[in-house]
């Protein structure tokens, strides 16, 4: 004979699963989940940052002096590049400034051999672990004949920044 | 009687229905998350305060005053369309002016309709930060405190500040033979300053820039021939414009209310002190004249990029008691022109 016993474990089963569902849901619902859709805003915001840096430390500031970018490239000054590029983009206009760090390039011809090389200009500090969301920004910069580093030709480098926050 | 096999299955079949349609806006928030929003509010606003020098050009926007605000279309900082991220500081001035009370010159509903657009009215929050050679800052703020979770955007850019033409003293403005009426003029060539040679965020730009005219050590102009003068009188200061259609010497009198002191078209001081002349002052001077000529007077000239603008300081005196004389070229050998300075601007919007 068949009675409603089994009918009920069924009924509780089934409550059982449903309130574990329930709960389940509520958990994965209330934790904020962080889309594809947001995480080019930081990375634009530092891209244009670091754009702008470049782009006003090739600005100079009299008229027919050269710009800050091409001194300090063109003799390889990578300590004054370095504390001048992190003290434009780490200046805010009030509280504390803000914790970017960089690390940078120069794609060049080398006078020797006429071959495109690269050199690293400035080294990641130890905040590098590769692990960061970083930007590139690059810019052209030219340099004048006779250059102490680059060889006696004129020419243009590629200045590329890789720029993250800490 | 309802069997407990049907209604467990349409339980879970309504559970899931309901699971399901709860998670469809949920698959849109990415996109239309109200952060993103205000970042790219904050930016876009960010864009046209630094690379945009707003609308009207001519006369710039900054020049406008409470009468005429209404006219403005766009206030953007930029020098011009050519200099991104080049700042004119009559602009940033006029954009964070504030009266002595403390009242802001641009309103909120100003900035929301002139500079960050569209339909929602956001608050902002807009702070610049200039940093000075000497290592001092010079911040300016406009807005509401910033609360939590705001778009924002930060941009470096440079101040462009107008110069000076310092006169000290120099033989080649005195003359053996001092007149009365003794005249000294200060001449501003527009086709020069604003030729072609020099890129938009070197350029002096009287148009848009006060021009900065500062005679020092006026007592070397002193007439030393016995009985030496210990002063001499400034009669009136007034503004030539050179006409090419008319015969030698084809310089015209502007009109202008030369009589009335209006700071917000020029300022005369005289030896240093703090009060404010009129252009026809009449006043005895010793050490010094500083006349700032400011655009909004300029705009009022009827300048073009061919004119020649004269301004002529005439001393009256009998006997003559200076011996200033000749014409000082308000010219790039002559003015000097302050380097461009560093700042930071924050756009903060909610």
């Amino acid at each position: 004979m068949v009675n409603d016993a089994g009918q009920l474990y069924t009924m509780e089963g089934v409550a059982a699963g449903i309130i574990m569902l329930l709960t389940a849901y509520i958990v994965v619902s209330t934790t904020s989940v962080y889309t594809t859709g947001d995480t080019h805003i930081p990375d634009m915001q530092l891209e244009q940052l670091g754009s702008d840096v470049l782009a006003m430390m090739d600005t100079p500031d009299t008229n027919g002096m050269k710009s800050a970018l091409e001194i300090f490239v063109n003799t390889g000054n990578s300590t004054d590049f370095n504390n001048t590029f992190l003290s434009c983009c780490n200046a805010t206009t009030s509280g504390k400034p803000d914790n970017l760090h960089m690390s940078a390039n120069v794609t060049y011809r080398d006078a020797n051999t006429n071959v495109i090389t690269e050199h690293l200009f400035v080294a990641p500090d130890n905040t590098w672990t590769g692990r960061e969301s970083a930007v590139r920004v690059t810019r052209w910069v030219q340099l004048p004949s006779g250059s102490p580093n680059y060889g006696s030709r004129a020419q243009v480098v590629l200045v590329e920044v890789l720029l993250w926050r800490a | 009687m309802l069997s407990l096999d049907f209604l467990a299955g349409f339980t879970i079949f309504m559970l899931a229905l309901i699971m399901v349609v709860s998670m469809v806006p949920g698959l849109l928030a990415g996109l239309e998350s109200s952060g993103i929003d205000y970042d790219a509010v904050a930016y876009r606003t960010g864009v046209i305060l630094v690379e945009d020098p707003g609308w009207p050009a001519y006369p710039p926007w900054e020049l406008y005053g409470e009468a005429q605000k209404d006219e403005i279309q766009r206030m953007g900082l930029a020098v011009s369309k050519e200099t991104p991220n080049i700042l004119l500081s009559t602009k940033v001035e006029r954009f964070f002016e504030k009266s002595p009370s403390g009242e802001p010159f641009f309103t909120p509903d100003d900035y929301r309709k002139r500079v960050i657009f569209g339909d929602i009215p956001y608050s902002y929050n807009f702070s610049l930060n200039i940093s000075n050679p000497d290592g001092s800052y010079e911040p300016k703020q406009a807005g509401d405190p910033l609360p939590p979770g705001y778009g924002y955007i930060r941009r470096v850019v440079k101040i462009k500040e107008p110069g000076v033409a310092e006169i000290g003293s120099n033989v080649a403005y005195q003359t053996e033979t001092p007149q009365n009426p003794q005249n000294f003029t200060v001449r501003l060539n527009f086709s020069d300053l604003l030729g072609p040679e020099r890129g938009p965020a070197y350029r002096i730009d009287p148009r848009t820039e006060p021009v900065n005219v500062t005679i020092t050590n006026f007592d070397a102009y002193l007439n030393k021939t016995e009985p030496a003068a210990e002063s001499a009188t400034l009669k009136d200061v007034t503004f030539w414009k050179m006409d090419p259609t008319r015969p030698n010497p084809r310089f015209t009198r502007i009109p202008f209310s030369y009589d009335t002191v209006n700071s917000n078209l020029y300022t005369l001081y005289v030896n240093g002190t703090s009060d404010l002349h009129s252009l026809q002052p009449d006043v005895p001077v010793k050490s010094s004249i500083s006349l700032v000529l400011k655009p909004a007077a300029t705009s009022l000239f009827t300048l073009d990029q061919n004119s020649i603008l004269d301004i002529r300081f005439n001393f009256e005196n009998d006997p003559p008691q200076t011996n200033i004389t000749g014409t000082h070229l308000y010219d790039y050998v002559n003015v000097t022109h302050p380097p461009l300075k560093t700042a930071v601007l924050e756009v903060a919007i909610w």
